[in-house]
Protein backbone atom coordinates (compact mmCIF):
# COMPACT_ATOMS: atom_id res chain seq x y z
CA UNK A 1 0.00 0.00 0.00
CA UNK A 2 1.25 3.54 -0.79
CA UNK A 3 2.06 6.06 1.93
CA UNK A 4 3.60 3.68 4.45
CA UNK A 5 5.60 5.26 7.29
CA UNK A 6 7.65 3.06 9.56
CA UNK A 7 8.33 4.71 12.92
CA UNK A 8 8.82 3.57 16.49
CA UNK A 9 8.21 6.99 18.04
CA UNK A 10 6.06 10.01 17.33
CA UNK A 11 7.44 13.29 18.71
CA UNK A 12 5.52 16.53 19.22
CA UNK A 13 7.40 19.84 19.04
CA UNK A 14 6.60 20.70 22.67
CA UNK A 15 4.36 18.06 24.22
CA UNK A 16 6.82 15.17 24.24
CA UNK A 17 6.83 11.85 22.43
CA UNK A 18 4.96 8.58 22.36
CA UNK A 19 6.02 5.14 21.16
CA UNK A 20 3.91 4.03 18.20
CA UNK A 21 3.23 0.68 19.87
CA UNK A 22 0.99 2.63 22.29
CA UNK A 23 -1.09 3.59 19.26
CA UNK A 24 -1.05 0.10 17.74
CA UNK A 25 -1.79 -1.68 21.02
CA UNK A 26 -4.24 0.88 22.33
CA UNK A 27 -6.58 1.42 19.40
CA UNK A 28 -9.90 -0.37 19.03
CA UNK A 29 -9.65 -3.40 16.76
CA UNK A 30 -13.43 -3.80 16.45
CA UNK A 31 -16.20 -1.31 17.08
CA UNK A 32 -19.86 -1.07 16.23
CA UNK A 33 -22.99 0.93 16.82
CA UNK A 34 -26.12 -1.17 16.42
CA UNK A 35 -29.76 -0.20 16.27
CA UNK A 36 -31.19 -3.13 18.19
CA UNK A 37 -34.84 -2.14 18.10
CA UNK A 38 -37.12 -4.08 15.79
CA UNK A 39 -34.96 -5.99 13.32
CA UNK A 40 -31.42 -5.15 14.46
CA UNK A 41 -29.02 -3.52 12.00
CA UNK A 42 -25.52 -2.09 12.26
CA UNK A 43 -25.43 1.69 11.93
CA UNK A 44 -21.66 1.94 11.66
CA UNK A 45 -18.71 -0.28 12.46
CA UNK A 46 -15.21 -1.39 11.65
CA UNK A 47 -13.92 -4.97 11.34
CA UNK A 48 -17.33 -6.55 11.83
CA UNK A 49 -18.80 -9.11 9.43
CA UNK A 50 -22.21 -9.62 11.03
CA UNK A 51 -24.37 -9.31 14.08
CA UNK A 52 -26.68 -12.08 15.20
CA UNK A 53 -29.94 -11.41 16.98
CA UNK A 54 -29.53 -14.43 19.25
CA UNK A 55 -32.60 -13.97 21.48
CA UNK A 56 -34.32 -11.23 23.46
CA UNK A 57 -31.58 -8.96 24.80
CA UNK A 58 -28.73 -11.07 23.38
CA UNK A 59 -26.62 -9.99 20.41
CA UNK A 60 -23.59 -11.76 18.99
CA UNK A 61 -20.88 -9.79 17.17
CA UNK A 62 -18.64 -11.56 14.64
CA UNK A 63 -15.34 -10.05 13.47
CA UNK A 64 -13.80 -10.04 9.99
CA UNK A 65 -10.18 -9.98 11.18
CA UNK A 66 -10.30 -12.18 14.27
CA UNK A 67 -8.32 -11.60 17.43
CA UNK A 68 -5.13 -13.46 18.29
CA UNK A 69 -6.68 -15.08 21.36
CA UNK A 70 -9.87 -14.82 23.36
CA UNK A 71 -8.28 -12.78 26.18
CA UNK A 72 -9.18 -9.41 24.71
CA UNK A 73 -11.07 -6.62 26.44
CA UNK A 74 -14.60 -5.92 25.28
CA UNK A 75 -16.69 -2.90 26.17
CA UNK A 76 -20.30 -2.08 25.55
CA UNK A 77 -23.00 0.36 26.47
CA UNK A 78 -26.68 0.53 25.65
CA UNK A 79 -29.28 3.24 25.37
CA UNK A 80 -33.01 3.35 24.98
CA UNK A 81 -34.54 4.43 21.72
CA UNK A 82 -36.45 7.28 23.32
CA UNK A 83 -33.51 8.53 25.46
CA UNK A 84 -35.74 8.38 28.53
CA UNK A 85 -34.27 8.18 32.02
CA UNK A 86 -35.93 4.88 32.88
CA UNK A 87 -34.21 1.83 34.26
CA UNK A 88 -30.63 1.71 33.07
CA UNK A 89 -29.53 -1.50 31.40
CA UNK A 90 -26.47 -3.49 32.22
CA UNK A 91 -24.38 -5.47 29.78
CA UNK A 92 -22.52 -8.70 30.24
CA UNK A 93 -20.35 -10.50 27.71
CA UNK A 94 -20.20 -14.24 27.24
CA UNK A 95 -18.53 -17.00 25.30
CA UNK A 96 -15.73 -14.91 23.78
CA UNK A 97 -13.88 -16.65 20.97
CA UNK A 98 -11.26 -15.15 18.69
CA UNK A 99 -14.00 -14.23 16.19
CA UNK A 100 -17.16 -13.62 18.21
CA UNK A 101 -18.40 -12.04 21.40
CA UNK A 102 -21.93 -12.15 22.78
CA UNK A 103 -23.50 -9.26 24.71
CA UNK A 104 -26.45 -9.72 27.02
CA UNK A 105 -28.56 -6.79 28.16
CA UNK A 106 -30.58 -7.08 31.32
CA UNK A 107 -32.77 -4.68 33.24
CA UNK A 108 -32.71 -4.13 36.99
CA UNK A 109 -34.99 -7.13 37.46
CA UNK A 110 -32.37 -9.37 35.88
CA UNK A 111 -34.53 -10.02 32.84
CA UNK A 112 -32.91 -10.17 29.44
CA UNK A 113 -34.35 -7.30 27.48
CA UNK A 114 -33.91 -5.54 24.14
CA UNK A 115 -32.46 -2.05 24.07
CA UNK A 116 -32.61 0.69 21.46
CA UNK A 117 -28.92 1.00 20.66
CA UNK A 118 -25.77 -0.92 21.50
CA UNK A 119 -22.25 0.47 21.14
CA UNK A 120 -19.31 -1.86 21.58
CA UNK A 121 -15.57 -2.03 21.05
CA UNK A 122 -12.76 -4.55 21.40
CA UNK A 123 -9.17 -3.90 22.47
CA UNK A 124 -6.45 -6.48 22.12
CA UNK A 125 -4.17 -8.12 19.56
CA UNK A 126 -5.32 -9.09 16.09
CA UNK A 127 -4.60 -12.50 14.61
CA UNK B 1 -13.20 2.78 -7.48
CA UNK B 2 -10.52 0.20 -8.15
CA UNK B 3 -9.29 -1.89 -5.23
CA UNK B 4 -5.53 -1.49 -4.72
CA UNK B 5 -3.37 -4.57 -5.11
CA UNK B 6 -3.72 -5.90 -1.57
CA UNK B 7 -1.77 -9.10 -1.99
CA UNK B 8 0.11 -9.66 1.29
CA UNK B 9 -1.45 -6.60 2.98
CA UNK B 10 -2.71 -7.08 6.54
CA UNK B 11 -6.47 -7.73 6.47
CA UNK B 12 -7.10 -4.97 9.02
CA UNK B 13 -5.35 -2.45 6.74
CA UNK B 14 -7.58 -3.62 3.87
CA UNK B 15 -10.67 -3.13 6.02
CA UNK B 16 -9.50 0.36 7.02
CA UNK B 17 -9.04 1.23 3.34
CA UNK B 18 -12.57 0.00 2.65
CA UNK B 19 -13.94 1.98 5.58
CA UNK B 20 -12.40 5.17 4.17
CA UNK B 21 -13.26 4.61 0.54
CA UNK B 22 -16.42 2.52 0.22
CA UNK B 23 -20.00 3.37 1.07
CA UNK B 24 -21.64 0.80 3.38
CA UNK B 25 -24.28 -1.43 1.78
CA UNK B 26 -27.25 -2.19 4.03
CA UNK B 27 -28.48 -5.59 2.79
CA UNK B 28 -32.13 -6.57 3.05
CA UNK B 29 -31.16 -10.23 3.36
CA UNK B 30 -31.35 -12.00 6.70
CA UNK B 31 -30.35 -15.56 7.57
CA UNK B 32 -32.62 -17.26 10.10
CA UNK B 33 -31.24 -20.45 11.63
CA UNK B 34 -31.86 -22.87 14.47
CA UNK B 35 -28.78 -24.53 15.94
CA UNK B 36 -30.36 -25.90 19.11
CA UNK B 37 -33.77 -27.40 19.77
CA UNK B 38 -33.79 -25.67 23.15
CA UNK B 39 -33.20 -22.18 21.79
CA UNK B 40 -35.16 -19.78 19.65
CA UNK B 41 -34.28 -19.02 16.03
CA UNK B 42 -31.27 -16.76 15.55
CA UNK B 43 -31.12 -14.03 12.92
CA UNK B 44 -27.86 -13.21 11.18
CA UNK B 45 -27.59 -9.64 9.89
CA UNK B 46 -24.77 -8.76 7.45
CA UNK B 47 -22.63 -5.77 8.38
CA UNK B 48 -22.90 -2.94 5.80
CA UNK B 49 -19.14 -2.28 5.63
CA UNK B 50 -18.43 -5.98 5.28
CA UNK B 51 -21.01 -6.24 2.49
CA UNK B 52 -19.33 -3.31 0.71
CA UNK B 53 -16.02 -5.21 0.87
CA UNK B 54 -17.64 -8.36 -0.52
CA UNK B 55 -19.23 -6.51 -3.44
CA UNK B 56 -16.03 -4.58 -4.16
CA UNK B 57 -13.74 -7.62 -4.31
CA UNK B 58 -10.03 -7.92 -3.63
CA UNK B 59 -10.38 -7.31 0.14
CA UNK B 60 -11.76 -10.37 1.97
CA UNK B 61 -9.83 -13.63 2.31
CA UNK B 62 -11.32 -16.90 1.01
CA UNK B 63 -13.75 -18.45 3.48
CA UNK B 64 -11.61 -21.58 3.90
CA UNK B 65 -9.10 -19.43 5.76
CA UNK B 66 -11.65 -18.92 8.54
CA UNK B 67 -12.34 -22.64 8.66
CA UNK B 68 -8.63 -23.37 9.06
CA UNK B 69 -8.33 -20.89 11.93
CA UNK B 70 -11.48 -22.32 13.53
CA UNK B 71 -9.89 -25.78 13.43
CA UNK B 72 -6.86 -24.40 15.26
CA UNK B 73 -9.06 -22.76 17.87
CA UNK B 74 -10.98 -25.99 18.43
CA UNK B 75 -7.82 -27.77 19.59
CA UNK B 76 -7.90 -28.43 23.36
CA UNK B 77 -4.45 -26.92 23.87
CA UNK B 78 -5.24 -23.76 21.86
CA UNK B 79 -3.80 -20.62 23.40
CA UNK B 80 -3.37 -18.18 20.53
CA UNK B 81 -3.38 -18.21 16.75
CA UNK B 82 -0.11 -19.03 15.03
CA UNK B 83 -1.50 -19.07 11.49
CA UNK B 84 -3.01 -15.57 11.39
CA UNK B 85 -0.89 -14.98 8.29
CA UNK B 86 -3.50 -16.96 6.35
CA UNK B 87 -5.85 -13.97 6.73
CA UNK B 88 -3.28 -11.55 5.38
CA UNK B 89 -1.22 -13.46 2.85
CA UNK B 90 -3.85 -15.53 1.06
CA UNK B 91 -5.02 -14.01 -2.20
CA UNK B 92 -8.25 -12.02 -1.55
CA UNK B 93 -11.44 -13.20 -3.23
CA UNK B 94 -12.83 -11.34 -6.26
CA UNK B 95 -16.06 -9.31 -6.24
CA UNK B 96 -19.21 -11.22 -5.30
CA UNK B 97 -22.87 -10.61 -5.97
CA UNK B 98 -24.99 -9.88 -2.90
CA UNK B 99 -26.36 -13.43 -2.99
CA UNK B 100 -22.87 -14.93 -3.22
CA UNK B 101 -21.79 -12.72 -0.33
CA UNK B 102 -24.64 -14.06 1.82
CA UNK B 103 -23.57 -17.63 1.02
CA UNK B 104 -19.99 -16.75 1.98
CA UNK B 105 -21.23 -15.13 5.20
CA UNK B 106 -23.28 -18.19 6.12
CA UNK B 107 -20.19 -20.37 5.78
CA UNK B 108 -18.16 -17.88 7.80
CA UNK B 109 -20.52 -16.84 10.61
CA UNK B 110 -23.14 -19.60 11.02
CA UNK B 111 -22.26 -22.80 12.87
CA UNK B 112 -20.97 -25.44 10.46
CA UNK B 113 -23.49 -27.94 11.86
CA UNK B 114 -26.26 -25.72 10.49
CA UNK B 115 -25.08 -25.01 6.95
CA UNK B 116 -23.64 -28.43 6.15
CA UNK B 117 -26.99 -30.21 6.57
CA UNK B 118 -29.51 -27.41 6.81
CA UNK B 119 -32.23 -29.33 4.94
CA UNK B 120 -31.72 -32.89 6.14
CA UNK B 121 -34.22 -33.04 9.02
CA UNK B 122 -37.98 -32.77 9.28
CA UNK B 123 -37.82 -29.08 8.47
CA UNK B 124 -35.12 -26.65 7.33
CA UNK B 125 -32.69 -25.46 9.98
CA UNK B 126 -31.84 -22.37 7.99
CA UNK B 127 -33.66 -19.91 5.75
CA UNK B 128 -32.42 -16.92 3.76
CA UNK B 129 -35.15 -14.28 3.65
CA UNK B 130 -35.73 -10.55 3.32
CA UNK B 131 -36.02 -8.54 6.51
CA UNK B 132 -39.61 -7.61 5.61
CA UNK B 133 -40.53 -11.29 6.03
CA UNK B 134 -39.57 -11.27 9.71
CA UNK B 135 -42.02 -10.29 12.47
CA UNK B 136 -42.22 -6.53 12.79
CA UNK B 137 -42.43 -6.60 16.59
CA UNK B 138 -40.29 -8.35 19.18
CA UNK B 139 -43.26 -9.97 20.88
CA UNK B 140 -42.45 -13.48 22.17
CA UNK B 141 -38.96 -13.18 20.69
CA UNK B 142 -37.67 -16.15 22.71
CA UNK B 143 -40.26 -18.41 21.10
CA UNK B 144 -39.49 -17.60 17.48
CA UNK B 145 -38.98 -20.62 15.23
CA UNK B 146 -38.68 -21.04 11.48
CA UNK B 147 -42.28 -21.18 10.31
CA UNK B 148 -43.57 -23.26 7.40
CA UNK B 149 -44.43 -20.01 5.64
CA UNK B 150 -40.87 -18.67 5.97
CA UNK B 151 -39.33 -22.02 5.02
CA UNK B 152 -41.39 -22.09 1.84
Amino acid sequence: MAGKIIADTLEHSTAGSIATNYVVEGSAKVWANVNASGTPATQDSNNLSSITDTSAGVTTFTFTNGMNDANYASYGTVRRTDDSNGNPYLTGYHLPTTTTVRFTIIDFNGTETDSGYISMSILGDLA
Amino acid sequence: MQTPDFKGTHLFDRLCWAKENLEGVQSDYRVVYEDSVDECAKILVPDPNWMACALQGGILPPVWVYHELAKDEAQPDFKKHTRGYLLHQTEPVPAMTEEEAIEYLIMKDCPQSVWTNWDSGNKPKMVICKKQQLPQTREWRNSWRISDELAA
